[in-house]
């Protein structure tokens, strides 16, 4: 129904193997320019396993990845960053030994495009994605010194440092109580509308019902529905992969 | 919701376990808010909730791996505050992701269950007890646990537990990854267990699994108590999947 | 602290050091050019060690290239002695491009222990090269101008400084710093993390290469075992260690204050030296584990509490 060009990230068709394991099979989906995805499943349903071969962690086992028109399979992680695609990780990654707004440098000096090469204005960059997660009074304080929710801030402000076009939140939400999440289902939808594609992978459904209009469900490695994403929550398949078989 | 009373009784008419306005996170994160929740002897009470409820963190609170504040006591008492202590009143946990020794056998696991016991031949009367409830283990007894399915890795975390002598027994997430089939032949054990006068916490992400053995349950949704009944109320309670998967009758977008 | 205070101090301090062949004596000349070397040595294992957090045990493989360019180049093709220091630069920076593609991809202790290896393998071969001198060595003409050797070795040291100076300050090195702070975290945010390794591994290996070729034109003979010295490699990283290791100046004053420690006890208090060395080393690492730079920053922040908080840190 939509034509590749509305596309912004096509995944045809892809595998990972771990050993013996199957972690993702034969995973396909589509992400229109400037909308936002939802992805669900129950834990260790391959979530992490698909968005790691979409940035570049993992390659895939077969299957390629489509990213504006061109195929990345190939690519490795920090090429992959040049072209545009960030991510947040379920398991931070911050720089612990350096400052917050160094912490954000670094995406803005290497992101999209090879980054900036001018220190300052990469800094100004950096500053004005700190601001945009609300870190402005922290820039320089060491990010290990900071506590659990601004953690989770700096590693979004990281990712927006970059000037990434395709956006991938591996749950953010974890751990935020309903006043964070109200939060930072806000700022998701302020970065959207500058025009940045996201795939949001939650299992706080509040923020998979505010954000996306579409979502789909990976089960035991593979995609079991697709669609609006209300109908998706009602699937009785869903249903089931998350509570369980009736016995 | 109401907190169960914590009655001093020493006398084993009250719960075994009674925990009233619990809060534990991890330094600035609190994941749990006012937890309250109460296990009798001999019961299987399921703890479920989708992932990020912060059943995981429960668990850890209970055996004092993490700090928190509120009301916990075992048997009427206080319960101890380090981890220690914990364990050596009979609190065992079987957590996620099994943790066994991975190259050691299972023999010699099990054995580690038993490491705080001095009882020579207790240990080994118990050893033969856990072979006979778990036969696969008994096929394998010195195969390396690491090279074993997941489902015989789950067999041998909960004999490794057992082996401890546990008076409440709590197990994390012990169907991930397995089959159906596995899955069932462990929640059968779990009966058996009990039958035996263990006490068992079963948290976990399959509803239907723990519901199918368990007596009673209650339902975490980011880090809040919002049901409980027994497992026959629980099982026909829409709150369950509004817990999952959240409100979709409510407009989202 | 101000960079512009650190710069003027800084200039008046070198300037001191380089008129020492004039007011000081033969020994604290010939002491002199110990140091400074050492410091050097230092300063290049900082690169790959300190700020790219890679801990390498085989800077002392690219030590002994230079020092063989060099000897190669005067004794064998009676070249001069620059010509002699670009062979071992040349030496030194070939080498570390293929053996770092080879070895940075491994972490950790992995790292280390096949550097270590490196400087085993390399003593094996130079041995058994005619061109080397095999496993006699070789011997270099006779150069009598300690003083020439000492402002080589201060120039070097203070090349090396102002490289990691910039190092500091520059897009590269912070992008050292993040492979240091959390490799994956880095490459997903766009730094080409294997090269920038390998660079950082080069140009740890230019300085330690050049400190080489200085060394064995100093020394005047130079063998196998003595110029691929793992011992060697152990003292670099103890002084950029100690003195602090991803800073700018911590291991130049590493350097120089063990230097002189081992010095003063040596002459002092012999038979206790070594042992006072390694306890001063233990207390070192027990109450300034992040070197005397962090210290110094750290302490007009905190005062005497820093020390405390280190041993509470550690647990002891």
């Amino acid at each position: 129904m939509t034509s590749a060009a509305d596309n912004i990230l096509e995944v045809r068709n892809v595998t990972k193997r771990f050993q013996g394991l199957v972690a993702v099979n034969d995973v396909s989906f589509d992400l229109r320019r400037g909308e936002i995805l939802g992805l669900i499943g129950p834990n260790g349903a391959g979530k992490t396993t698909l968005v790691g071969m979409v940035n570049g962690t993992l390659s895939p086992t077969t299957g390629d990845i489509v990213f504006e028109g061109r195929s990345v399979r190939a690519l490795p992680a920090f090429r992959r960053a040049h072209l545009g695609i960030g991510r947040t990780f379920q398991v931070m990654k911050p720089f612990p030994g350096m400052s917050v707004l160094e912490n954000a440098s670094v995406g803005a000096l290497f992101g999209a495009k090879g980054g900036e090469r001018n220190l300052r204005r990469a800094r100004e960059q950096a500053r004005e994605s700190l601001e945009f997660v609300g870190l402005g009074k922290r820039i320089g304080q060491r990010a290990d010194a900071l506590g659990g929710p601004d953690r989770k801030r700096l590693e979004l402000a990281k990712a927006l440092a970059m000037q990434p076009r395709l956006l991938l939140l591996d749950e953010v939400m974890a751990g935020l109580n309903h006043v964070e999440i109200e939060e930072v289902i806000e700022d998701i939808r302020k970065v959207r509308d500058r025009g940045i594609s996201i795939l949001v992978i939650e299992h706080v459904m509040k923020a998979i019902t505010s954000l996306s209009d579409r979502a789909f469900v990976l089960h035991h490695g593979e995609k079991i529905v697709e669609g609006p994403t209300d109908e998706v929550l009602r699937d009785a398949r869903v249903v089931e992969a998350y509570l369980g078989k009736k016995r | 919701m109401s907190a169960p009373s914590a009655r001093d009784a020493g006398d084993g008419s009250g719960p075994l376990l009674a925990i009233a306005g619990l809060d534990a996170g991890y330094g600035e994160m609190q994941v749990l808010r006012g937890i309250g929740i109460e296990i009798r002897t001999a019961e299987i009470v399921a703890m479920v909730g989708g992932n990020g409820a912060g059943k995981t963190t429960l668990l850890r609170a209970i055996s004092r791996l993490i700090p928190s504040h509120g009301d916990i006591r075992f048997d009427g008492r206080p319960l101890p505050t380090t981890a220690d202590e914990v364990f050596a009143l009979g609190l065992v946990q079987v957590p996620e992701g099994r943790q066994l020794f991975d190259r050691m056998s299972v023999e010699e696991n099990l054995r580690m269950g038993a490491y705080r016991r001095h009882d020579a031949s207790g240990i080994a009367g118990d050893l033969e007890r856990m072979y006979d409830i778990f036969p696969r283990l008994s096929d394998r007894r010195r195969q390396l646990a690491g090279s074993m399915s997941g489902g015989e890795q789950q067999m041998c975390a909960m004999a490794r537990a057992l082996m401890a002598k546990p008076r409440l027994m709590m197990v994390d997430e012990m169907s991930l990854g397995l089959a159906p089939v596995i899955v069932d032949l462990l929640l059968e054990t779990m009966t058996r267990i009990r039958g035996e006068g263990v006490t068992v916490l079963l948290v976990e992400q399959d509803v239907h699994a723990a519901l199918s053995v368990a007596d009673r349950g209650y339902v975490l949704e980011t880090g809040e108590i919002v049901g409980q009944g027994t497992a026959r109320e629980l099982e026909s309670d829409p709150e369950v999947q509004r817990a999952y998967l959240g409100d979709v009758t409510a407009g989202g977008v | 602290m101000n960079a512009r205070i650190g710069f003027i101090v800084s200039a008046i301090v070198v300037a001191a050091l380089a008129g020492l062949p004039w007011y000081g004596n033969s020994v604290l000349v010939q002491f002199g050019i110990s140091v400074l070397l050492l410091a050097t040595l230092a300063q290049g294992w900082n690169i790959i060690g300190g700020y790219t957090g890679y801990a390498s045990f085989g800077n002392s493989v690219f030590y002994g290239l230079g020092a063989y360019g060099v000897a190669i180049a005067m004794v064998q093709f009676n070249w001069p002695f620059w010509v002699g220091m670009l062979l071992g630069l040349a030496l030194a920076l070939v080498f570390a491009a293929l053996l770092g593609l080879a070895v940075l991809r491994l972490r950790g202790h992995y790292f280390a222990i096949a550097t270590l290896g490196l400087a085993f393998i390399m003593t094996a071969i130079v041995s058994n090269l005619e061109i080397a001198g095999r496993n006699i060595g070789l011997v270099l003409p006779l150069l009598k101008s300690d003083a020439l050797f000492y402002e080589l070795a201060l120039a070097l040291l203070v090349l090396v400084t102002l490289t990691i100076f910039w190092l500091s300050r520059s897009r590269f090195g912070l992008g050292l710093i993040a492979i240091r702070e959390n490799e994956e975290g880095a490459a997903v945010m766009g730094v080409n993390t294997t090269l920038y390794k390998v660079l950082a591994f080069m140009l740890s290996a230019a300085f330690t290469g050049l400190a080489g070729g200085i060394y064995a034109y100093y020394i005047t003979f130079i063998d196998p075992v003595g110029v691929f010295d793992v011992a060697l490699n152990v003292k670099m990283i103890i002084m950029a260690v100690f003195g602090g290791p991803g800073s700018v100046l911590g291991p130049v004053v590493g350097a120089f204050v063990l230097s002189t420690v081992s010095e003063v006890l040596a002459t002092k208090v012999t038979s206790f030296a070594s042992m006072f060395f390694g306890i001063v080393i233990v207390i070192a690492v027990v109450f300034m584990p992040r070197g005397i730079a962090h210290l110094v920053e750290n302490f007009r922040r905190t005062g005497w509490r820093y020390f405390a908080e280190n041993v509470r840190t550690h647990r002891l």
